[in-house]
């Protein structure tokens, strides 16, 4: 017997895959630092904007107060891994709302930095650009274990969790 | 044994701090491997690594590497040692605790199964078992079929008297000296 839970909102799922789009975009295709990256950049600010709202007004496993990771949480949340116990969280999980945290401010850090660079009082100052890049190594480092933990957690719990993030469902076992 | 005595009386244990160390430090020690990695990779993407002055780098990246492993399996043990102690026996965490410890180890268990067996000393019934995991019932069985067929015994009450006849055999009273009345009524 199977439970279907719906668990995200359209507003979630579309800035999810926009903001995969953008980021990738911006580290694949536009030319560094030319019109079209810089639009895609604030693209970008503007879904993290759009998200910080949703975070406190949005719909409930949007609320960041629904995944705000404790301690004892995430100590429960390894615990399981390590007990092969399977406890599926409706929302994000602990470990995973760290991840959602850091990928968020890292994608705001960005845009900050990218704008930083073009205007007069940081521009061509070297330790900007560099903010610059170390972000963008950051991210993609993190991009990478975010992918990673989906997909290790999704057999973990026999939960297709890519699939909820396009449907808004997650199917329970 | 004061611990056994703070479960009794339901006091909640004091947070154990041994796991939140460690996390602390495998999470310094991922960031520190990350910094060598990205640099390393640099190095030899802008073509002015040389093998030998790249030794140190490689050497100190590796050990990071291996320290990581060992560090991510304690972490691993130090939280099913818990999980078993908080979860499923309260009182007899002391010495049953790691007495079990013992015997799943000796058996090869793997994590779930070890998990399992504590549960079922403890008394639990399969539908609660699995219930607390988070599975189906025929899994908590299947995993109950492998800790007995380990253990070379035929069903629960075995499994436990294997246990409970350690524990007869152990001396009362600690080579430290008497147990003061608390604790004696209950071993
Ligand atoms: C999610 C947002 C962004 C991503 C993923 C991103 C990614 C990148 C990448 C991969 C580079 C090349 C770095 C390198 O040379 O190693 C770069 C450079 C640059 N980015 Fe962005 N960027 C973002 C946002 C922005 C924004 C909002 C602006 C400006 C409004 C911007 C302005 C620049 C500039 C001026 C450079 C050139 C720096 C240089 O010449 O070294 N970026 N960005
Ligand atoms: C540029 C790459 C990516 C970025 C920046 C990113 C960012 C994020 C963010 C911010 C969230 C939180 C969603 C929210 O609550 O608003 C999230 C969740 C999620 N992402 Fe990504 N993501 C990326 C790539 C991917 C990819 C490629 C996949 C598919 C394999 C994926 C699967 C998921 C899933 C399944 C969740 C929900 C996790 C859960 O159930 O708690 N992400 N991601």
């Amino acid at each position: 017997m199977s439970v279907k839970l719906r668990v995200w909102d359209p507003l979630v799922r579309v800035f999810h895959w926009a903001l995969v789009a953008a980021f990738a975009a911006n580290v694949f295709v536009t030319a560094p630092g030319k019109a079209a990256h810089q639009w895609v950049g604030y693209a970008v600010a503007g879904l993290i904007a759009l998200r910080l709202v949703w975070g406190f007004v949005g719909t409930r496993h949007a609320r960041f107060a629904d995944f705000m990771p404790g301690p004892d949480a995430v100590l429960g949340q390894m615990t399981d891994m390590a007990t092969g116990r399977r406890r599926v969280h409706a929302g994000h999980s602990p470990l995973g709302a760290i991840m959602i945290f850091n990928l968020l401010l890292t994608m705001a850090g960005l845009a900050v930095s990218g704008y930083a660079m073009t205007t007069l009082m940081f521009f061509g100052v070297e330790w900007v650009e560099e903010v610059h890049e170390a972000l963008v190594v950051w991210a993609e480092i993190s991009v990478v274990v975010h992918v990673l933990a989906v997909v290790v957690e999704s057999r973990r719990l026999g939960v297709n969790l890519p699939k909820s993030m396009v449907t808004g469902y997650k199917t329970l076992p | 044994m004061t611990d056994q005595d703070d479960s009794t009386r339901g006091i909640a244990r004091p947070k154990a701090r041994g796991p939140r160390m460690l996390i602390a430090l495998i999470v310094f020690q991922i960031l520190c491997s990350a910094f060598f990695v990205v640099d390393i990779i640099e190095d030899f993407a802008a073509g002015d690594a040389v093998f030998s002055h790249m030794l140190p780098e490689l050497g100190a990246t590796l050990g990071l590497f291996v320290g990581l492993v060992f560090e991510v399996r304690a972490l691993l043990h130090l939280l099913r040692r818990q999980a078993v102690m908080e979860k499923s026996l309260g009182v007899a965490a002391g010495a049953l605790g790691a007495l079990m410890e013992d015997y799943f180890r000796q058996w090869g268990l793997t994590p779930s199964e070890a998990d399992v067996a504590a549960f079922t000393i403890k008394g639990f019934t399969i539908a609660e078992i699995a219930a607390m995991r988070g599975s189906a019932e025929g899994t908590v069985k299947t995993h109950l079929n492998a800790i007995y067929r380990k253990a070379g015994v035929q069903g629960r009450g075995q499994l436990v008297s294997v246990l409970i006849e350690d524990l007869l055999n152990a001396p009362l009273v600690p080579a430290g000296g008497p147990v003061d009345a608390g604790t004696a009524t209950k071993v």
